[in-house]
């Protein structure tokens, strides 16, 4: 899962980077509202963290040009200013969610994990396929109900399959959602991280499509 | 309260108006009723003194004709008695004789007196009664006559009279006197209206009066007043966004601190843990200039003036900040170029604010110059003031935001750099109060320049 944060203050960006991270997002982060535009137009992102008060191009602006260009990205905005015009506002261009500094870091990690569960039309907290259950707020898969023990990395490449159920995902893509810029991945990292998935929840859990890349394999009771 | 014992001795206009129409009518009422008492009276003298001398060529021409039947003539003459209660019909007293002063007759109550008297009015006060007498002569000699009032009975007539003429103007007094009170009060009744409209309204309404009908007089007070309104309202308005920005400014930084304590809490690393203990310690330091930031405004802000202006010798101070804001950046020893007059330079001032103006001056140059910039600080005297200038090689400041700079919280849009936007904010005070002037501009020839301008020597 790969998030964009958009946030001027050094500080702050820092550390709501950090809390992301420990959650197991890729997490690429940008200082201006511009430069925020350029990220979103070149890459996949799955939700956007959008500060409002920014240099280069405001939040408001770049909320309202994500959204005429047809984006249908999850966007939480982060005010300073708890007024309500500024809440109503930023709701109105467009955004999804809002929450007002200063937050709990596990807040927004919550309404984070909600908006992404509405974007990809699950009703459930809780992924389950076949056998496999997800719990993304505790972060916690079981297969058979016995718990099964995933790093940061594996965990995040399953939750990418589980949400994308129907898609063939190219290698690319997945190191893309995987990895924040300047985030070396190896030359066969997500092969890696597939086999353990394998062998941690079953061969069939992931089918590889020759020379397309991979897809979530059919569920097994 | 000084204003209030000023309020207390300045009396009000509609009782100071009163008391002063008031003992103006009474005076001039007074005037005129003395004067015409006076008049009053001379004129029923007057009359009178012609109700004798008529009465006296009367009898002067009676007793020509008649002097054998003088003796009756007289007897019924001096029955002639006016009416006792008709201060107007005064009783006649005479006394006729010859030349020789012998009496023919006279009436019954005359004085005792001799007819010899020369010719004319006299006044003869004789044991407790007063006088006045006619004294008058036949034109042949012959005969004398001499007429006389009781001058009591005369005083009494004069002064019915002249109270008759004084009396409709004590009659109109009372009304006078009513009139001028109702007068005032109604006149300055807009006066009140405009106090009620003024104390009825809520502390937080700054609105213009417009829906008070007042008179031509008072309507450049009700103006001044909607002037102040406006000013005050201007004032709440600022210091409302002022509050506003800070909550704001002070929000994000406490923000940072709280989301980096929660990944050191949740961070099960080492390294990230300290990094974000690392973090907390340098936001910390953050909030903390930034709350002495404001501070300082707001200590600054209330003073119209220099509380301490000394002579202050600006090439010390100078290098002693310059060396000081140099540690605090990542460039070379010699970044900032001093060019100061060699002959001292003394400004009267408070060294301290002077100190903050300076370095936050160099501070901006530095940091927008960047590592590789150049920043030069030049004083020179400007007839018999000083001006400080410090200019940078940095980008410059957009000509859009040019007006912005000085004004607190406010930051450049494409800004970046760590900073509050109250640096600038601080030095326009401080300048302010130097009764100096701060100039901003970027130089033609690229960088940028920030001037103290006219510093008092």
């Amino acid at each position: 899962m790969k998030i964009l944060l958009v946030e001027d203050d050094e500080l702050l960006g820092d550390g709501i980077r950090a809390g992301l991270m420990l959650a197991s997002f890729a997490v690429d982060w940008v200082r201006r509202g511009d430069l925020a535009l350029a990220a979103l137009a070149d890459h996949d992102y799955h939700a956007c963290v959008l500060d409002l008060g920014l240099p280069g191009k405001d939040g408001i602006t770049v909320l309202q040009q994500l959204r005429r260009s047809g984006n249908p990205l999850p966007v939480l905005v982060l005010t300073a200013r708890g007024q309500r015009e500024d809440k109503v506002r930023g709701l109105d261009s467009g955004a999804d969610d809002y929450m007002t500094k200063p937050f709990e870091l596990e807040e927004l990690m919550a309404r984070l994990r909600a908006l992404l569960r509405r974007s990809s039309g699950m009703a459930s907290p809780v992924i389950r396929h076949g056998d496999i259950e997800l719990d993304p707020a505790s972060r916690r898969v079981r297969r058979a109900g016995e718990e099964v023990s995933l790093s940061g990395r594996e965990y995040a490449v399953l939750l990418d399959f589980l949400t994308h159920p129907q898609h063939i995902r190219s290698r690319s893509q997945l190191e893309d959602s995987l990895y924040a810029w300047g985030e070396g991945a190896g030359s066969n990292t997500v092969e890696v991280y597939i086999h353990h998935l394998r062998k941690k929840l079953g061969p069939g859990i992931i089918v590889t499509q020759r020379g397309r890349g991979y897809r979530l394999g059919e569920p097994r009771t | 309260m000084i204003r209030a014992s000023h309020a207390e001795r300045s009396p009000s206009v509609r009782r100071r108006l009163m008391v002063t129409v008031y003992i103006s009518v009474l005076f001039l009422w007074l005037l005129t009723g003395w004067l015409s008492y006076t008049r009053a009276q001379q004129e029923a003298e007057e009359l009178m003194d012609g109700h004798l001398a008529q009465v006296a060529h009367l009898l002067l021409a009676v007793v020509q004709d008649n002097e054998q039947n003088i003796a009756p003539l007289a007897e019924r003459l001096a029955s002639v008695r006016g009416s006792p209660d008709n201060v107007y019909e005064p009783a006649l007293d005479f006394q006729i004789g010859v030349a020789d002063g012998t009496l023919l007759a006279r009436s019954r109550d005359a004085p005792r007196l001799p007819i010899l008297g020369a010719a004319g009015y006299s006044d003869i006060l004789r044991g407790e009664e007063a006088w006045r007498l006619l004294n008058l002569s036949s034109d042949d000699g012959r005969y004398r006559v001499q007429v006389s009032q009781a001058i009591g009975l005369r005083d009494r007539a004069a002064l019915e009279v002249a109270g008759q003429t004084v009396l409709p103007l004590a009659l109109v007094l009372p009304a006078l006197l009513l009139f001028i009170y109702v007068s005032i009060r109604r006149g300055l009744r807009p006066l009140d209206t405009l106090a009620q409209a003024v104390s009825a309204r809520s502390p937080d309404n700054l609105e213009p009066l417009v829906d008070v009908a007042v008179p031509a007089e008072v309507r450049p007070l009700v103006a001044e007043l909607n002037t102040l309104f406006g000013r005050v309202a201007q004032v709440l308005e600022s210091e409302r966004r002022f509050t506003a920005d800070a909550a704001h400014e002070l929000r994000t930084p406490l923000a940072a601190l709280k989301v980096q304590a929660q990944v050191a809490m949740l961070s099960s690393q080492a390294p990230m843990r300290q990094k974000a203990l690392q973090q907390i310690l340098g936001g910390v330091d953050r909030a903390d200039r930034l709350v002495e930031q404001l501070l300082r405004l707001a200590r600054l802000d209330p003073q119209r003036r220099l509380e301490h202006a000394d002579p202050v010798e600006l090439a010390p101070m100078i290098r002693e900040v310059v060396a000081l804001a140099a540690t605090g950046h990542a460039t070379a020893d010699d970044a900032v170029q001093l060019d100061l007059p060699a002959e001292g330079c003394t400004v009267r001032g408070d060294a301290e604010l002077l100190g903050i103006a300076v370095r936050n001056l160099v501070d901006n140059a530095l940091r927008y110059a960047g590592k590789q910039g150049l920043v030069r600080l030049v004083v020179e005297p400007n007839e018999d003031r000083f001006d400080l200038w410090v200019y940078d090689s940095g980008p410059g400041v957009p000509d859009a935001e040019l007006a912005g700079l000085g004004q607190r919280f406010f930051r450049g849009r494409d800004q970046l750099e760590e900073g509050s936007g109250l640096g600038l904010a601080i030095v326009q005070r401080i300048v302010e109060l130097h009764g100096a002037r701060l100039l901003l501009a970027n130089r033609p020839e690229g960088g940028f320049q920030a001037g103290i301008v006219g510093l008092p020597s």
